[in-house]
């Protein structure tokens, strides 16, 4: 595992070095797009106020005891120590700002100057309110690119409706289609709708800036987190047109491979998921699971054998897992060719020497945090492979650096700045859903 | 009004002029491609002669195309619902690449592309000499972007694996479903779509950084590798604490009144955050007794939960789910509701966005696509007041005299935002039959006289 400490700011080779993202995105979708673009070295300004910080900080006086933070541990400044907001924002800037004054709607207006983006996740029109819409941004940076992605997008009869990741699993399709058979429709463990359009908005995002270097024109990117998830899961919306049927819940089977499950292991709550795509595939693990006898068996010979069987040979396979390690089966299968993966819980990643070789997870030293491993940038980049800059920013952490060296406000006004309550370092408030 | 519109073809896609080479199949790399065919890009798909891209066997196909094979005897592998959702607005050029002609046709168009998109098993393309190294002699600002399912590293590199297996061993598995049953798959491959969405961002950097540079480089996108990483909430809490984050079933994690709930006609999802709103959800679901203070905070009612649950499920099946739906949100309470396809169709918040695009494919019939998942708008005029589209801001702009906008998007956004004032929509063209645009591409990209082609089509090259 490589490890990085804080105050390395060197992005010198990244591809996106030269463009600057103001980010006043909170919780997950939003903040996802400007992590991928840090990733390569976008100088990304994620700005919050004091009185409603992104609410991935968590609450300013959480119960003792939660998970969130280090060792369960909130600490004196909790905003500073939950674990999910600072796997979100590394190698960003943070700043804080009120923009109900007029002192701080003057800063944030040299922001939007110096800014190649804006982007934000508010419910829709929230900025709006507040006297900032395309038009007047662009007004003060003529080629800006404002991405605005509220859960239904800038128009329609849904359009001030809020949903969050969770939502949009339902709304999308995603949580119809997912289930134990003959059972309800079934959450996921995360909220797909979040980095599914985080994803999305930065890939036209890059394309957008691409654009403008070659024209000059900035655009309005209206992302509806509901089309962006449905948009991805779109086949299905053609399957059920195409056979009038809506999808299956199928547990953890396929309409095309069969067996094809998770199976318990030795030991506490542990699996292993296995699939047989083909015919060869099928007598190998049946070689390991009943021996020549079942890979010779003729009623499973065929998809159409098996899927028909199929309770039976999960019934066959169950029995033989269940006092074997997964670890051990998926080394054995997978020698013979076999599609097969431990179920991985936390232990298992932070362990896996896969992982491991490839330096999946990186170690982070965040001053009031210490060393912590997080999820690393999702690709591997021969030319430019970039790296974890810096840890996620404490609350206001940049204050000085952004006001102070880039838009060159004298210290002594900066300390205006904070007497008067318009940046600053300690939350006022918070907003938790 | 200067209105550049994608239909009349006077505004390009943002990614106009960008050629990808496409030697993708299956989900993955068709999804990442699929979004640069969307945006505008000149998208080649190479597919082997004779059965192509494995996917387009892949069911289900339409009602009158099934069961196969078609009453004419060929199979119906044109038209199965994955292939002509994955592969819209992209050309099919098919090429034998065990072949040394079929290698050399490919190499012929490296020098014209600026991207190659791959998702063959690590080293496939390396034993066929069509590895990063040798396409990058032939241009060395070439991006070349390999989606595999464990990386082209690590003792993983050569498992086999399907979307069950990556979910499992990306860690999203073993956090959803019941405590008591065994972990849960999603219905949809989001693993692998994910990783092929995720793989287009980092292509689009690529790309600009060898615009900028003259650089390319290879790019290794792990699907394992994109599952750990949206895997944040049991990550970082097991990475903080030392605690295991566990299956809740359709209860939200470390909360109640937070999930999946069964109505009159579905299902919905119940949001019970922030704890000041809490008591307007007793009030729509008309129970005094969830304005009880034991209920009043989260974790109150998390102690609480079945309690709570035995509360709500009254009025909730008493209700149907959209107007469950618009109850929490026009109290602005972010509930949802279980969509289904047929749901998702006829939602008027999408119909009313122009979301879907109808696309006829002649062999499979006319269906209605899901659209881009983004719109853009292009302005340019700074000096312009806000636009409301139709004649008031035509005569606007004409006072300004340089506006210059245009919508890239089916119907603009409204309400002070630019409209376009023609409606249209990103790049969006049927998926190709097999080999459709070989001819084109060999004569016009290549220069192959008809009768090198013909000869090419007989050696099984093409």
């Amino acid at each position: 595992m490589t490890t990085k400490h804080q105050a390395n700011n060197g992005n010198s080779n990244q591809p996106l070095k030269n463009f600057r993202v103001l980010d006043l995105s909170r919780i997950w979708a939003g903040p996802y797009c400007t992590k991928l673009m840090a990733d390569m070295g976008a100088e990304i300004i994620k700005m919050e106020s004091l009185s409603v910080y992104d609410s991935h900080r968590g609450p300013i006086n959480p119960a003792r005891g939660i998970a969130a933070y280090p060792d369960c541990e909130p600490g004196d400044e909790p905003w500073n120590r939950n674990g999910w907001f600072n796997c979100l924002h590394m190698s960003k800037y943070g700043i804080s700002l009120e923009l109900t004054t007029e002192t701080g709607r003057k800063v944030f207006e040299q922001l939007v100057a110096i800014s190649d983006v804006v982007i934000e996740n508010f419910r829709q029109g929230s900025l709006e309110r507040l006297g900032y819409s395309y038009e007047t941004l662009r007004r003060i940076r003529p080629d800006l690119i404002y991405v605005s992605m509220p859960a239904f997008g800038n128009s329609g009869p849904w359009q001030k409706y809020l949903a969050y990741g969770i939502g949009q699993e339902q709304l999308s399709g995603m949580a119809h289609m997912t289930g134990y058979r003959g059972e309800g429709p079934m959450k996921s463990g995360i909220n797909h709708g979040d980095p599914i359009t985080g994803s999305h908005a930065a890939g036209v995002l890059l394309a957008a800036l691409r654009y403008r270097k070659r024209t000059g024109k900035g655009m309005f990117v209206d992302v509806s987190q509901q089309e962006s998830a449905v948009s991805l899961i779109g086949a299905d919306v053609l399957a059920y047109q195409m056979t009038g049927k809506e999808p299956e819940r199928r547990g953890n089977r396929s309409p095309y491979f069969a067996p094809h499950n998770s199976y318990q292991c030795a030991g506490d709550d542990r699996w292993v998921a296995i699939a047989a795509t083909n015919d060869e595939e099928w007598r190998q693990l049946a070689q390991q699971v009943g021996g020549p006898e079942l890979a010779g068996d003729s009623r499973f010979s065929t998809l159409a054998g098996r899927m028909e069987h199929e309770d039976h040979l999960d019934e066959l396979i169950s029995g033989w897992t269940a006092d074997k390690k997964a670890y051990d089966i998926c080394h054995l299968l997978q020698k013979e060719g076999v599609p097969a993966s431990p179920v991985m819980g936390g232990p298992d990643l932070l362990a896996d020497p896969h992982y491991e070789a490839r330096g999946t997870f990186v170690r982070v030293n965040h001053e009031q945090v210490g060393e912590m491993t997080y999820p690393g940038i999702p690709w591997k980049m021969s030319a430019t492979p970039g790296e974890v800059r810096w840890a996620s920013p404490t609350l206001g952490q940049h204050n000085r650096q952004i006001y102070g060296e880039l838009l060159g406000i004298p210290a002594e006004d900066i300390d205006d700045l904070e007497t008067q309550g318009i940046i600053g370092t300690k939350p006022t408030g918070s907003r938790i859903i | 009004m200067t209105t550049e519109s994608s239909n009349n073809g006077s505004l390009p896609g943002l990614l106009e002029g960008v050629r990808v080479i496409d030697l993708t199949h299956y989900l993955s790399g068709p999804y990442c491609t699929k979004l640069m065919a969307t945006l505008g890009a000149d998208v080649i798909k190479v597919e082997r002669p004779g059965t192509g891209d494995p996917i387009r066997k892949f069911g289900p196909f339409p009602k009158a195309l099934t069961p196969s094979p078609l009453p004419d005897g060929k199979e119906p592998h044109e038209s199965g619902a994955w292939f002509l959702y994955l592969n819209t607005s992209k050309k099919s050029l098919t090429l034998d690449l065990h072949s040394d002609a079929g290698k050399d046709i490919l190499k012929s168009l490296i020098p014209s592309a600026q991207i190659v998109v791959e998702n063959f098993a690590p080293g496939t393309l390396d034993k066929l000499g069509l590895g990063y190294p040798d396409l990058q002699k032939l241009n060395p600002a070439l991006v070349m972007t390999s989606i595999t399912n464990y990386g082209q590293t690590g003792p993983y590199r050569d498992w086999k694996a399907t979307e069950l297996n990556l979910y499992a061993a990306g860690g999203l598995m073993y956090i959803t479903g019941e405590p008591e049953s065994e972990p849960l798959k999603e219905g949809a491959p989001l693993a692998q779509l994910g990783a092929g969405q995720t793989a287009f961002v980092a292509t689009m950097g690529a790309l600009m950084h060898a615009e900028d540079t003259g650089q390319g480089q290879h790019i290794d996108m792990s699907i394992a590798d994109y599952a750990t990483n949206i895997l944040e909430n049991a990550m970082m809490q097991y990475s903080y604490s030392g605690e295991e984050y566990t299956r809740v079933g359709n209860r939200g994690y470390g909360r109640a009144a937070w999930g999946i709930y069964p109505c009159q006609d579905g299902y919905v999802g119940i949001i019970s955050g922030p704890d000041t709103r809490w008591p307007e959800i007793a009030g729509i679901m008309e129970r005094e007794e969830l304005s009880d203070p034991r209920f009043a905070s989260r974790n109150g009612r998390l102690i609480n939960a079945d309690e709570v649950d035995a509360l709500m499920l009254p009025w909730l099946l008493d209700h149907d789910k959209v107007d469950i739906f618009k109850a929490g949100q026009e109290a602005g309470l972010g509930f949802g509701f279980v969509a289904t396809m047929e749901d998702i169709l006829e939602m008027e918040q999408l119909t009313a966005r122009g979301y879907f695009v109808d696309i006829d494919h002649g062999e499979a019939g006319t269906f209605r696509y899901p659209g881009a998942p983004i719109r853009a708008t292009v302005t340019t005029s700074p000096q312009s007041p806000p636009s409301q589209g139709g004649e008031a801001a035509a005569s606007q702009s004409s006072q300004a005299g340089q506006d210059n906008s245009a919508s890239l998007t089916k119907g603009g956004p409204q309400g002070g935002r630019p409209t376009g004032s023609a409606p249209d929509h990103w790049v969006y063209h049927r998926a190709p039959h097999l080999g459709e645009h070989t001819e084109e591409i060999l004569g016009d990209a290549l220069g192959q006289s008809s009768g090198e082609i013909a000869q090419l089509r007989d050696q099984g090259v093409i």
